[in-house]
């Protein structure tokens, strides 16, 4: 196979010193192909989103490897970090993180405009964007404006308009109802499926981590388990922690991106 | 991030919490407001000193008076008499006047080709032509160069001619200045023993009081103040020193030879001054205050400095989300404090515009209702007491900017510091 575009080697994290010392991430080696659709699945405080941001490049291990393209990037400074995450990386958050006082199109538009694109370019690789997710008749809105699917998109649009090699997703859909949820897995999915993107998913709504071809199952600061194939499955009903697949609208654990579910 | 997106930015920013930084800008602007005002008083009469002292011709002149006593002015207590040590008759020194010895000496020197005295000359009274007699003293002959003419001119050193102040002009019960041209007034001394002496002198000027303190009293011609000097003298009894206030010390080449002549003073306990060195000495002063007055104003900007530094702190704060999504999305930290410093110079560009703007309609609006001719001050010629220095506005702009700068260096160093996974997770 070719050269994983993500690759770690005995990753560890540990927070804190002496007594308090805690070990967010026990050795993890692992690799991810481009064009390859991730899910990291666990418990809060599995180690989950710790090891997306190392992944991401915007933390630092204590010891171990993360390699981008075979290269390693422990070495390089703070600013070609940067520039990396600008050029190679699109995020999408679960708060969505749009500002405020902007309109949807300057949200869109803010990482070209961190890369120094011109203004007018800017704007027409933005309009482009959120007309590939359908948003592009609220361009001139502000981001406050929306409803929690069309911020989605809205932050899926902005994570788009760099044309990254991988796409970040920190449960993209935890602020979402049921139904804006499945859009937005669509969107996701059918973007990595028709353009190639990479995608790395930080989840535990087992629908959308089944949907992945491939399933990194965290508990303790380790992988526990691999699950790999779409899995045709069970639940359209249930998240792994819900209650018994209730109707919409279905809200996940909120504490999910909170303290103790990031290290 | 380019620099125009960079600046564009940080100005929208200073924008989004309009009330916050409009307070900050008040402060920034007092403090311009007052630097501008207090260095264009000293523009203001620094150009008027220029413009009274600029037309001269006579720069071919040194004054010489007699050196001060370095530590004439510092005693601890007054010194004991000393019998011993009588002021010699022929010696000036010390007495603040030149003796005849010292005006020799100036005349012997090299460069110097004439020299003219100031006597001190009292006046009993000048007589009117109506009759009338009024109380007067002599401004110093030698200051006739340094007079602001309303009519006619100087007199003429050698002949028995006198200037007049223009509120003298009701003694002859006019108002134009003109009328008094030619007028013959009495001029009365008195002599040692209290008799006084009439004779009569041909009035050649009038005068407007200048701001160096010339004109404000008549001026007599050299030749009518040592007449008048002698009469004084007469029926002394004794050896009367010969004393002068200073001399004029007319050079030739005065240009080339200004250093020389006036080391060769100093070496004989002399004292020379151009009209140059009077005019810096004055302005000397001037800038002085101004400095002082600037000093106040300075520290009204370094109280609004931390202004600043507070409305970016809080800034900075609330936008934690912001800078850490920035940062995530590939935003370097030299990029953040970029932003960060430039909302503080937008600041500081806000305030100082405003804060000059008003400042110079301020002080020109007071110079002209203080010195308009029926103004509290429109009794001096020529005065202007604000004035625009273009270098001095540039330098408090670009001084207020660097002080803004400053003082967003620790909010946006903190806003660069920011990690990124921490902040995005900022409630």
């Amino acid at each position: 196979m070719s050269t994983p575009v993500l690759e770690t080697e005995n990753l560890v994290k540990v927070y804190g010193r002496g007594p308090a010392q805690f070990h967010a991430l026990k050795g993890l080696s692992f690799q991810i192909h481009r064009g390859e659709s991730v899910a990291i699945v666990g418990k809060s405080g599995s180690g989950k989103s710790t090891l997306m941001h190392l992944l991401a490049l915007l933390d630092e291990p204590t010891s171990g490897v993360v390699a981008l393209d075979g290269r390693p990037v422990s070495k390089l400074k703070p600013k070609t970090v940067s520039a990396l995450r600008n050029e190679t990386f699109g995020f999408v958050f679960q708060q969505f993180f749009l500002n405020p006082n902007q309109s949807v199109l300057e949200n869109v538009t803010l990482p070209l405009k961190i890369a120094g694109v011109s203004r007018s370019e800017r704007d027409q690789r933005g309009m482009h964007a959120l007309e590939q997710l359908e948003m592009a008749d609220k361009a001139k809105n502000r981001a406050t404006d929306l409803s929690g699917g069309q911020k989605q998109r809205v932050c899926i649009a902005r994570a788009l308009i760099n044309n990254p090699d991988v796409l970040f997703a920190d449960e993209p859909t935890g602020n979402l109802d049921s139904a804006t949820s499945e859009t937005v897995e669509n969107i996701l999915l059918n973007l990595q499926r028709d353009h190639g993107i990479t995608l790395v998913v930080v989840t535990h709504d087992e629908d959308l981590a089944s949907k992945c071809q491939r399933r990194l199952i965290m508990q303790d600061g380790e992988i526990v388990e691999e699950q790999t194939g779409v899995r045709v499955s069970s639940s359209r009903k249930a998240p792994i922690t819900g209650g018994q697949g209730r109707p919409a609208p279905r809200r996940r654990r909120l504490l999910s991106f909170g303290r103790a579910g990031a290290r | 991030m380019k620099s125009l997106d960079l600046t564009k930015s940080a100005l929208s920013n200073t924008l989004r919490s309009k009330l916050r930084t409009a307070l900050t800008v008040i402060a920034i602007v007092i403090g311009a407001f007052t630097l501008t005002l207090t260095s264009g008083l000293g523009a203001g009469i620094n150009q008027t000193v220029d413009r009274i002292f600029g037309g001269f011709g006579v720069d071919d002149v040194i004054y010489v008076v007699p050196q001060m006593e370095a530590d004439a002015q510092e005693q601890d207590g007054p010194p004991e008499y000393d019998p011993e040590a009588g002021v010699e008759p022929e010696d000036g020194f010390g007495t603040g006047m030149l003796s005849a010895a010292d005006v020799e000496i100036v005349e012997g020197l090299d460069h110097v080709v004439g020299v003219d005295t100031e006597v001190a000359a009292q006046l009993e009274y000048l007589q009117a032509p109506d009759g009338g007699q009024y109380q007067a003293q002599f401004d110093f002959a030698l200051n006739d160069v340094l007079a602001e003419f309303a009519a006619g001119g100087a007199p003429d050193r050698g002949e028995m001619q006198i200037t007049l102040p223009e509120d003298w002009l009701e003694i002859f019960g006019t108002e134009d200045p003109e009328d008094a041209l030619g007028q013959t007034l009495i001029v009365a001394a008195p002599n040692a023993v209290g008799q006084t002496t009439e004779f009569e002198a041909e009035v050649v000027g009038v005068t407007q009081g200048t701001l160096a303190g010339v004109g404000f009293t008549p001026i007599p011609s050299v030749a009518l103040a040592e007449e008048v000097a002698d009469i004084n003298a007469e029926g002394y009894e004794g050896q009367m020193p010969e004393a002068y206030i200073m001399a004029a010390a007319e050079i030739e080449n005065l240009e080339a030879n200004e250093d020389a002549v006036k080391d060769a003073l100093a070496a004989e306990g002399l004292w020379g001054l151009t009209v140059e060195d009077q005019i810096a000495m004055f302005e000397a002063v001037i800038d002085a205050i101004t400095w002082i007055l600037s000093g106040f104003a300075l520290i009204a900007l370094l109280a609004a400095s931390f202004g600043i530094v507070n409305t970016l702190l809080m800034s900075v704060q609330e936008r934690t989300r912001e800078i850490g999504l920035m940062k995530a999305l590939g935003m370097s930290r030299a990029r953040v404090f970029t932003l960060f410093s430039m909302e503080a110079v937008v600041i500081g560009i806000m305030g100082s515009v405003v804060g000059i703007g008003l400042g110079l309609i301020a002080g020109f609006v007071t110079n002209g209702l203080l010195t308009a001719d029926d103004g509290p001050l429109g009794g001096f010629a020529e005065l202007s007491l604000f004035g625009l220095d273009p270098f001095a506005i540039g330098g408090i702009f670009l001084l207020i900017i660097i002080i803004a700068f400053l003082a967003g260096t620790l909010p946006a160093a903190r806003a660069a510091k920011k990690d990124p996974i921490e902040a995005l997770r900022y409630e």
